[in-house]
């Protein structure tokens, strides 16, 4: 059964078409790489996913609905940008998500706030952007939803960094939820994804299982850049 | 939902007034000592500062409700603000009872300010006040003035006002805000956003004063009761004061179709940056 249904999606800024017929479903319990160069129209994709522009046509269905109130109750986003206000402490933020997300958990987003050493009552404008950077992916892995939406997770980090994020969502994720993680980072991500859709120019190019392309004998960096180079 | 949404809106926006409301307390108990000495000097000092304290109080919370309106929807919070598994029309909802909640704060407080300064001014100078109650006793204005009943009715309709005028002001900044942040406008929102606003406050002073003027439905303050008459304003002789209230009503129906258009806006073009 799929989560995610996307038909016939095209999204444009004016005369500048950034989504043009998009097609893809994403089955239940899959691991996906959303892949493409900077400005390709990743993050315009799930920001259609998320429910945060809705001018567009085509069709887009999360598990079976429309994005609105209820796809948004089991959709864990995380924004490629900080999103808390300034003023929040964590454990503001948790009590926040607590209140909205019946699926967080907060005993374990408490714990894992200090296991990763945040001070609960520090606030987020006196943290580093690591520190917050830290505690956004913390409140979205802490939630049991049926969708994981991760917009560049990887941006900005040092390798040491990507590693620690790539361990926290894996070893933090509801094992029959879907993971959708947009990056232009593949080295670093390919071992974890089932599918990868890229996209280039406003198109999806690819729509891979990984196992097809690894009996190509191939890995998904080398198609990246084999799909990049032709497109670019 | 609602009631979560608002808890964390007032958190949030507590943060632009709350401020001016611990200074006004400060104040206020710098006042009140002021009483017990005779250096005349610091409690007009101290009525200068509250009169403006109250002042800026009630600036800082009209233009907090367009700034946290735009903070939290169309800024990077929106990101968490729009995401959240609620309807659009529950999000404003809560933005709009929030936002009366402080407007109505702001001029309580304004109120409270009045009250204290002139009991203040009262203790000061008690001699004054007598003279003055006297010579209203002597002048006879008391006898023509509105029985209790009439001012409590005339107090009801006023916050009545009170409470459309602040709705309107609420309905059109929240329009304002949303439509210049729409797709084809947001790369210039403050500009055009001024303009939008200029715009329906023009429209509603307009057809206001309009339906006023033509419309013949008035309110009235008589010396014993209040009552509406189908008059104009001025042709009924033997109210003290008469008010046309078409205008008013246009405006709150005016303001409630913006608001409903503001949640279709927000529920179907919303194309956060």
């Amino acid at each position: 059964m799929s989560i995610i249904h996307v038909s016939s999606l095209k999204k444009s800024y004016g005369r500048k078409t950034v989504l043009d017929d998009i097609n893809f479903e994403i089955a239940e319990g899959s691991v996906v790489g959303l892949l493409g160069p900077n400005g390709c129209g990743k993050t315009t994709l799930i920001k259609i996913l998320t429910g945060l522009i809705k001018d567009h046509s085509g069709t887009v269905r999360i598990d079976n609905e429309e994005p609105g109130a209820y796809t948004k109750s089991i959709v864990a986003y995380l924004p490629d940008k900080s999103y808390l206000p300034d003023w929040m402490r964590p454990k503001d933020a948790i009590g926040y998500f607590s209140d909205f997300y019946a699926d967080f958990d907060k005993e374990k987003a408490e714990k894992m706030v200090r296991d990763f050493g945040l001070d609960e009552k520090q606030r987020l404008k006196t943290m580093s952007k690591g520190q917050q950077e830290k505690l956004n992916l913390i409140l979205v892995m802490c939630r049991r939803a049926k969708l994981y939406i991760l917009d560049e997770p990887l941006g900005g980090l040092d390798p040491a960094a990507r590693s620690f994020v790539l361990d926290l969502i894996l070893d933090n994720y509801a094992k029959d939820s879907t993971v959708l993680i947009s990056t232009h980072l593949i080295g670093d991500v390919e071992r974890i994804f089932n599918r990868v859709l890229m996209i280039s120019g406003g198109k999806l190019i690819v729509n891979s299982h990984v196992d097809e392309i690894r009996e190509k004998g191939k890995s998904v960096e080398e198609v990246f850049k084999e799909v990049f180079s032709y497109a670019w | 939902m609602l009631g979560k949404l608002i808890k964390h809106e007032l958190r949030h926006s507590a943060r632009y007034t709350l401020s001016i409301y611990i200074a006004v307390t400060v104040i206020s108990a710098v006042m009140g000592l002021t009483l017990l000495s005779k250096a005349t000097w610091m409690g007009v000092m101290s009525c200068i500062a509250l009169y403006a304290a109250g002042f800026i109080a009630i600036i800082v919370t009209l233009v907090s409700v367009i700034k946290n309106f735009y903070d939290t929807l169309f800024g990077r919070q929106g990101y968490l603000t729009m995401t959240l598994p609620v309807k659009c029309s529950t999000l404003l909802l809560s933005k709009v009872i929030v936002s009366f909640t402080w407007i109505v704060a702001s001029f309580a407080l304004m109120g409270l300010i009045l009250i204290m300064v002139f009991s203040y001014a009262k203790e000061k100078s008690a001699g004054y006040f007598t003279m003055i109650s006297d010579a209203v006793s002597i002048s006879g204005i008391l006898e023509v003035l509105p029985s209790a009943s009439t001012v409590i009715s005339l107090l009801i309709m006023a916050a009545l006002w009170a409470v459309i005028t602040i709705f309107t002001y609420v309905s059109f900044v929240y329009f304002t805000v949303t439509v210049a942040n729409t797709r084809r406008l947001q790369s210039h929102p403050k500009l055009l956003g001024g303009l939008i606003f200029l715009g329906i406050f023009s429209v509603n002073n307009t057809v206001g004063n309009l339906l006023t003027q033509y419309i013949p439905l008035t309110f009235n303050v008589g010396t014993d009761k209040v009552y509406f008459a189908f008059e104009q304003m001025g042709a009924v002789e033997e109210a003290l004061l008469s008010y046309g209230v078409a205008g008013t009503a246009f405006s709150g129906i005016f303001a409630f179709g913006l608001l409903c258009f503001t949640g279709f806006i927000l529920e179907n073009k919303v194309n956060l940056k």
